[in-house]
């Protein structure tokens, strides 16, 4: 145990390892794209006027708060399968993490919709735009810019919660260190490794959602040349 | 007074509005005629502002019957609550009256020509270009021109409250509602917004204005209404109203202002 960190160790399996952060990255933007429209549909259906519909979503809300990701991430993958549905690692991860981070955003969502002032809902409706259409144009364009910098956020937990999915198999970075250790025992230098790459990622996107916070603070202006 | 206000624009009858126990509307009887400038006038919380929310189903009555332009508004020929329309149905009668607001509410992510352009082109499926034309056209007759590529908060309250003004006009409505439409600014700035409804009142346009501008009242109503607990109290020409008013909460109500 001279050195702990082996240089050559960590060079001959960056390989594997950065193929394993681009799995976590594709992952990561899959589970984004998918939940940025869940959330919009849960979060609209959890302001519907239809009584049944809203205690559908405010239930699955509840029970995805309720319960631990991980433990969400191994019911799809171990117990789903008892009932016939079996799914590849990758569907059942990005389903998981999709129901999972759905649940919150829409939460987020309905927040930044809240937020728009009476008076635009009544202003849209004076000019004759019906309830959809005044969502549509007005308020969800104020909304989104309002809730940008807390997705942002969102995102970047999403992109280290995606590390869970080691357990059902997805050979994104953590499962592939894991199987490499296996071999050499190598775990520091791999750990250190990945902890890296992680941070290589998520610091510069905690950077541009700073950024972008303050872009978004700053208001409605023409932009002058 | 002249032959263009035969035909009542706006007509209500019966108007009853609750908020829980609380009777806001007690029984409205209205009608404002074609060309015709109605300012309504009272202490605040008699009622005023619901009235206009109302008309505009922005507010739900309880009972009684809207008709604009003739057409009962809101609800079915028979039925006997407000309930009946379908969302679509609503706002087609809402574009047809055009409401300016205490606090403006023009929309901020957009920019003026922007929010005037908004509703000609998405409502009414005007053409972009159209909707253009129109939209700088109502923006010179408010004096924002060179505004047009600004966004609201780039702008003055009174500004904002001329594009509003504008906004609403671009929906070519049969009539217009102000709801406090000076409340909200600072006093020097509140003139420039009553010309230009001084000026829309001469174009002929069918306006229903509350406000507690009683100069305005006086110089540019052709009738003056006023309303407390949910009532209204008194109402003809301003001539009759200010100088000579029969009710004693007119009177009241009249000294109270008046002695600012």
């Amino acid at each position: 145990m001279i050195e702990l960190f082996n240089v050559d160790v960590a060079v001959e399996n960056f390989g594997p390892l950065l193929a394993g952060l681009m799995m976590t990255i594709a992952l990561t933007f899959v589970v984004i794209i998918l939940s940025l429209v869940g959330a919009l549909l849960v979060a609209l259906a959890g302001m519907s006027r239809i009584t049944p519909l809203r205690w559908v979503i405010k239930g699955y809300i509840e029970v995805i708060r309720g319960t631990p990701l991980l433990l969400q991430l191994i019911y799809i993958y171990y117990v789903l399968p008892e009932i016939g549905i079996r799914l590849a690692s990758f569907t059942a991860g990005a389903i998981a993490l999709t129901l999972n981070y759905s649940a919150y955003i829409s939460e987020v969502y309905r927040g930044g919709i809240q937020a728009i002032p009476a008076g635009q809902h009544d202003a849209a409706a004076a000019l004759g735009m019906t309830r959809g259409l005044a969502m549509r144009r007005i308020i969800l364009p104020q909304a989104i810019r309002i809730i940008i910098p807390t997705l942002g956020n969102y995102f970047i937990g999403l992109f280290k919660d995606t590390a869970l999915c080691s357990v059902v198999s997805i050979q994104e970075v953590v499962f592939t260190a894991q199987i490499i250790a296996a071999q050499n025992f190598q775990y520091f230098t791999l750990y250190t490794v990945v902890a890296l790459m992680y941070f290589a990622v998520s610091f510069p996107a905690a950077r541009l959602v700073g950024h972008l916070e303050r872009v978004t603070r700053a208001g409605y202006r023409r932009r002058h040349p | 007074m002249n032959d263009r206000q035969s035909r009542p624009m706006i007509e209500i009858e019966g108007l009853h509005k609750y908020f829980g126990a609380l009777h806001v509307l007690q029984g409205i009887d209205l009608s404002v005629a074609a060309g015709e400038v109605v300012c309504i006038i009272g202490p605040s919380g008699s009622g005023k502002s619901t009235l206009l929310r109302c008309i505009n189903h922005l507010e739900v009555a309880q009972q009684g019957r809207i008709r604009i332009d003739g057409e009962i508004a809101y609800r079915d020929e028979v039925g006997g609550v407000f309930r009946a329309h379908s969302n679509r149905a609503v706002s087609a009668v809402r574009a047809q009256v055009g409401m300016v607001f205490q606090h403006f509410n023009l929309f901020p992510h957009l920019t003026i020509i922007g929010n005037l352009m908004e509703a000609p082109v998405h409502v009414l499926r005007r053409s972009r270009a159209e909707a253009r034309r129109r939209g700088m056209e109502l923006l010179a007759q408010v004096g924002l021109a060179e505004k047009a590529d600004s966004y609201p908060e780039e702008l003055s309250g009174g500004q904002q409250q001329r594009a509003a003004i504008a906004r609403a006009l671009a929906m070519d409505p049969k009539a217009m509602m102000f709801d406090e439409a000076t409340s909200a600014l600072d006093p020097e700035l509140i003139a420039e917004v009553l010309a230009v409804m001084r000026d829309l009142a001469g174009r002929g346009m069918t306006m229903l204005v509350v406000t507690h501008e009683m100069n305005f009242a006086r110089q540019v109503a052709s009738r003056v209404i006023f309303m407390d607990h949910g009532r209204i109290v008194e109402q003809g020409n301003p001539a009759a109203i200010f100088a000579s008013p029969r009710e004693a909460r007119t009177q009241d109500f009249l000294r109270t202002v008046l002695e600012r």
